[in-house]
């Protein structure tokens, strides 16, 4: 079967463009690189909202307790949120003025006494590695036999604090057996050094401690949303900020691959051969579009996959859906215009150093250039204007492919992203200019091609 | 091969003395195969370099034609327009009598073009090469790889049809072009110096292909600049000068119509040449200047003259001893010089 003239020789060199540079080292290059920074940028960025989402590296779980002759005692137990103890490490402690009182050290199990006669209150500070911690001790009258210290976080990484941690001692300071349930069922056992760690539903829970037949009840609130904080919204955040470092190396990834699609031909004089083959310009650069496309648009929709899949895996929870399938879009749409950019310019460059001068230059103005320009225009013309300056700087976006392809993701971003990457323009109006980009994009390169293809 | 009848061609007109040559077929002449019409190109828009100046020719179908010019005379375009690569800015093409401008695809399906310098995909080895040109013909892959390996064997490239082409020497290439021009059996064959680079064997193949090929009744439009191949392989010739064509004939009407009003030159190898010798060479009726030169004598005859019995018999009356006698030829060099001003080619 024949197609229509316009579509003539598509086929043939669309898989010759794709096969060709599938084999080439720089895709593999730039592959590689995508998935440092996308990959290696979700288990990084992961591991940093982590740290920052409410655990401390070290924790001081602070008790107050009684010797027998009535003295009272500050017990410590050092440890990592999740329990496991620090031993020999030096605890200071602190009066109410914040004058230093004493140290203890801990013990193997990572226990540290302090008696603090009769005082009511002390300080305390911990210094492990790099990290401080600092609590107090209160000394007041308690109605059961036992104290609890609870740490509330995301131990989870589930993108919220939905997680408690949880040090029980009885009156004497010594660790202590404990039932924990949560709303009443069941969560666990405190383990030898009376800790335990366990989940939360979103939503208030009342968390009851249950000790030799004593029981005390607290109630824990788990909010429905991040907090607000930028570096506790979990897997979201993390795929913001890999989306805005990806779509810069996928920018120049799809230059890479497609600054010399056109001018090689050239330069090989094999555009000739191809010419005079039956198939038509449209033919062949609607071809050397759909290769140089899908060589980018799979491995990066591999590494862009793989990068959510870490995020999910490390985070124990994926980005939202929408959000994720929009990175997923945009970096495609992304990949289409400028592909057809380059096309245009390959097509004009008489020689592979051109076209490669070409490529840069072109990332350079879209990413560096057009925001610098956008900006100082923005200040030069607005300055006693603060309302038609902010319109201008986002209405501004729709003049570069990367600023469209940013503003789609992000409007499918949670809604506390949109200040992140997203713009104030109706998704119509995003989606418009991103149609109108790649329709006029396409018809450049058509009609370059069309007309300088053998020039 | 077929050729024109003389008297069907134009006259050789001077370079740019005269109207654009074209000429009409006789009765019993062969189609035309490749008609030229008022071809113009111009690069760099209307006050840009003028490459081609309205220039027409026909070729005729299952002939070897010849396409001779200095460097930058227009060549080349001329080449690549017939090949539908680059679209003229005048005039019209015809291939097999379909317009290369507004039947793009059936002249494409009819030609094969061999261009003059092709460095090709330098990752893919010979084989994927005829492999990937085959695809734009619907010819389907398993019987393209069986193709290609033939014809591969066939060109002295069988032992490299699985190497990168980039370790491929510039003869081996210039056999790759050959074989993708005749892969898919195209009727018409436009080639841009395809001997250039061969050694003497591969031009012997060469010569025997282009003979063969044009028995078989391919068209072949062979732009050249070794005029000995040309001399040898094609009966008719076009000489294109400054984007103007100058002579489409012939080389033996070009020659004789070039000369026809030139006087003819006897160079005589002879002992004994005195002053006597060349006083009564000088008397025969019709010789117009004798010179004496080291083997011999030079005479001089009007144009049209046929003085040599004459020279012979007064030779050895004179008392000169004859040797030998050689009527100066003009070659296919000498026209092209004489008709581009210098040539360069």
């Amino acid at each position: 079967m024949k197609l229509p003239a316009f579509f003539r020789g598509m086929p043939q060199v669309a898989l010759q463009e794709f096969t060709t540079n599938l084999k080439s080292v720089r895709l593999i290059v730039m592959a590689l690189l995508s998935a440092l920074l996308v990959v290696g940028g979700a288990y990084g960025f992961t591991a940093l909202t982590s740290s920052f989402g409410g655990l401390p590296p070290a924790v001081a779980w602070a008790h107050p307790s009684y010797a027998p002759n009535g003295s009272h005692v500050a017990v410590v137990w050092v440890s990592d949120p999740y329990g496991a103890p620090f031993s020999d490490r030096p605890v200071e402690f602190e009066d109410e003025n914040r004058t230093p009182l004493g140290t203890a050290r801990s013990d193997a199990d990572g226990f540290a006494r302090f008696d603090v006669g009769t005082r009511d209150y002390v300080g305390v500070t911990i210094r492990i590695g790099t990290a401080t911690f600092g609590t107090g001790v209160d000394f007041f009258p308690r109605p059961v036999n036992f104290t609890v210290y609870s740490l509330q976080g995301d131990y989870s990484r589930h993108g919220r604090p939905d997680g408690l941690g949880m040090s029980v001692l009885d009156r004497s300071g010594a660790p202590a057996t404990a039932n924990v349930s949560v709303n009443g069922t069941s969560v666990g056992t405190t383990d030898r050094f009376g800790y335990i760690r366990f989940d939360l539903p979103v939503g208030l829970s009342q968390v009851t401690v249950e000790v030799g037949g004593e029981s005390e009840t607290l109630p824990v609130l788990v909010p429905d949303t991040a907090d607000g904080t930028p570096f506790s919204s979990g897997p979201d955040l993390v795929l913001a900020v890999i989306a805005s470092l990806s779509f810069l190396i996928v920018s120049i990834f799809a230059i890479v691959l497609s600054f010399d699609a056109i001018s090689k031909e050239r330069v090989q004089g094999t555009m000739d051969l191809l010419l005079s083959r039956p198939s038509s310009r449209s033919g062949v650069l609607l071809g050397k579009f759909l290769g140089a496309f899908g060589a980018v648009a799979i491995p990066v929709t591999l590494v862009n996959l793989a990068g959510i899949g870490v995020i999910a895996a490390a985070s124990g929870k994926g980005p939202t859906g929408a959000f994720a399938g929009a990175f997923l879009g945009g970096s495609l749409l992304l990949i289409a215009l400028y592909v057809l950019l380059q096309l245009t310019l390959s097509t004009l460059a008489k020689t592979g150093g051109s076209a490669v001068l070409y490529g840069v230059l072109i990332w350079l103005l879209f990413n560096i250039l057009y925001p610098i320009v956008t900006a100082v225009a923005a200040t030069v013309l607005f300055s006693g204007d603060p309302a038609a300056y902010f319109r201008f700087t986002q209405a501004s976006g729709l003049g570069n492919p990367t600023s469209i392809a940013s503003s789609l993701v992000f409007l499918s971003a949670p809604p506390g992203f949109q200040g992140f990457g997203g713009s104030s323009l109706e998704p119509p109006v995003v989606g418009a200019a991103a149609a109108v980009w790649f329709v006029g994009l396409l018809a450049l390169a058509l009609w370059t091609f069309q007309k300088k293809a053998a020039e | 091969m077929a050729i024109l009848p003389a008297s069907d061609a134009q006259p050789v007109h001077e370079h740019g003395a005269h109207p654009p040559q074209s000429f009409s077929r006789g009765a019993s002449s062969p189609a035309a195969m490749i008609e030229v019409e008022g071809l113009t190109k111009v690069y760099g828009g209307s006050r840009g370099v003028r490459a081609l100046d309205n220039v027409s020719f026909t070729v005729p179908e299952r002939s070897v034609f010849g396409f001779l010019g200095p460097n930058g005379a227009g060549k080349t375009t001329t080449i690549r327009i017939l090949a539908t690569v680059l679209d003229p800015t005048a005039g019209t093409v015809r291939i097999g009598g379909h317009d290369t401008r507004r039947e793009p695809m059936e002249v494409k399906e009819r030609i094969g073009l061999m261009p003059d310098e092709v460095l090709y995909y330098p990752t893919l080895t010979g084989l994927q090469h005829l492999v990937y040109y085959a695809s734009f013909y619907g010819i389907r892959r398993a019987e393209a790889k069986k193709r290609a390996r033939e014809l591969l064997e066939r060109m002295g490239l069988g032992d490299a049809e699985g190497k990168k082409v980039k370790a491929y020497s510039h003869g081996m290439r210039k056999r790759l072009s050959l074989a993708q021009c005749l892969f898919h059996d195209p009727p018409v064959m436009i080639m841009d110096e395809p001997a250039s680079g061969l050694d003497p064997l591969g031009m012997r193949s060469y010569r025997d292909l282009i003979r063969k090929l044009a028995n078989d009744g391919k068209t072949i439009f062979l732009s050249s600049h070794l005029l000995s191949e040309v001399e040898q392989l094609c009966e008719r010739v076009g000489i294109i000068d400054h984007g103007k064509i100058v002579a489409v004939d012939t080389i033996a009407n070009l020659s004789s119509r070039m000369y026809s009003g030139a006087p003819v030159v006897l160079h005589v190898t002879a002992t004994g040449i005195t002053d006597v010798v060349l006083e009564a060479l000088a008397n025969i009726p019709g010789v117009t200047g004798v010179q004496a030169t080291p083997t011999g004598v030079d005479v001089t005859t009007q144009p049209g003259t046929d003085a040599s019995s004459d020279v012979s018999r007064a030779l050895v009356l004179a008392g000169a001893e004859l040797r030998g006698m050689t009527k100066e030829q003009r070659s296919l060099e000498d026209l092209f010089l004489a008709l581009t001003k210098g040539g360069g080619a």
